[in-house]
């Protein structure tokens, strides 16, 4: 078995996380990871506090592995959460949009790990001198929301910057992608959609469907012009998107069109006013696997590629 | 029946519902294709159509009558 530095800080079999998706990741889906040898991680997003503390309960009874808490720092809870996640001592928290600022000596002292998603080196950096213990760098092949830089562009240039282990994420569902990135200097790998696309995954079948059918050039980036570009699967949404854009509207014409979008989709399955936040690897996907067999394939894929390369 | 075929192509590449996709829609103006997606619909045409459409009559296609006309001829 292969021990590296996430895999020795975290107590994880393997160094695989399940990225953090608003609304899919949920105690089911991370506690199958978990369970698998990854690190499961539930996503807070925008959600309330008392809805992440009920999903933590939850994930408790599934599994007696490390799982973590995904804190997205734009939730209209955020200190609620942030707080909660301190009082139950989550074992990892990852923070994204945004920095963990004080929070991060709270958790410190919870003995919490605490990881933010960077999206340049400066923010890498910064978050190490906070104490972070590790970063995870997500490049622009991402579903969601996302940063400007590219994972092949982004990852060697944060590894050589810092000397915490750096976690590359955007664009990786294969043993390939997660060999490429072991090659970038990256100590392990998030994986969002290809999870998405998992038997445990309680995500609408519409969705997953959606992601097994698109092809690589079906995803596409809106609300450049806001600030805050989001991948997903081009449909009815990301259309009226585009036209605003061109139009020039104003923040809140996309708000009014985005709000409960995710949720949407998700949940309902409204495959066209749904938001179908996923990455440019869907197309790569063409089957729904359980969470152990994904990372099997792609972590122990990934070791026997490297050791098989020179031959 | 050609124009069914071609709006299937535009559902699929463009992420537009059926309703969307008429005859005398603009493909860059009403449709929001780009000259990508132009192009990724064209590449789907030829493999339907089993034919090839050299690049230079890409920009013949306006509208979605535009590329129906062109494949009946």
């Amino acid at each position: 078995m292969h021990r590296n530095q996430i895999t020795e800080l975290l107590n994880i079999k393997y160094p695989i996380f399940q990225g953090g998706m608003a609304w899919v990741s949920d105690a089911d889906l991370a506690g199958a990871v978990s369970n698998a040898g990854g690190l499961g991680i539930i996503a807070a997003g925008n959600a309330p506090a008392d809805w992440v503390e009920s999903e933590v309960n939850k994930i408790r009874k599934i599994t007696d592995k490390p799982f973590g808490l995904n804190i997205m720092m734009m939730s209209p809870f955020k200190e609620d959460v942030c707080e909660l996640a301190a009082k139950l001592e989550v074992p990892v928290i990852i923070t994204g949009a945004g920095s963990p600022g004080n929070y991060l000596k709270l958790w410190k002292e919870k003995n919490i790990k605490v990881i933010p998603v960077c999206p340049s080196t400066s923010f890498a950096l910064r978050m190490e001198r906070y104490g972070a213990d590790a970063v995870i760098c997500e490049g622009s092949e991402a579903g969601g929301h996302i940063g400007q830089l590219t994972t092949m562009a982004l990852v060697p240039q944060v590894v050589d910057a810092v000397n915490i282990p750096v976690i590359a994420a955007g664009g990786i569902a294969d043993k390939r992608g997660a060999a490429a990135a072991f090659m970038l200097g990256a100590s392990g790998v998030q994986v969002g959609t290809r999870f998405l696309v998992s038997k445990e995954c309680n995500a609408h079948q519409n969705f997953k469907d959606k992601v097994i059918s698109s092809k690589d050039v079906h995803t596409v980036v809106s609300g450049l012009s806001t600030g805050h570009p989001v991948r997903s699967i081009k449909n009815s949404i990301t259309n009226k998107f585009k036209k605003l854009e061109k139009k020039g509207a104003p923040m809140d014409d996309f708000e009014n069109i985005g709000r409960g979008a995710l949720r949407k989709a998700v949940v309902e399955g409204d495959i066209k006013n749904g938001s179908l936040m996923a990455g440019q690897i869907s197309g790569l996907i063409k089957e729904e696997l359980s969470c152990s067999e994904i990372i099997d394939e792609v972590i122990n894929g990934a070791y026997d590629l490297i050791n098989n390369f020179k031959n | 029946m050609t124009f069914e075929k071609v709006k299937n192509i535009l559902v699929e590449e463009l992420g537009l519902e059926e309703d969307e996709v008429k005859l005398e829609s603009n493909l860059k103006d009403d449709l929001e294709a780009d000259s990508l997606d132009l192009a990724e619909v064209v590449i789907n045409l030829e493999e339907e159509f089993d034919i090839e459409i050299p690049e230079e009559d890409y920009p013949k296609f306006v509208t979605v009558k535009d590329i129906v006309n062109f494949l009946e001829k």
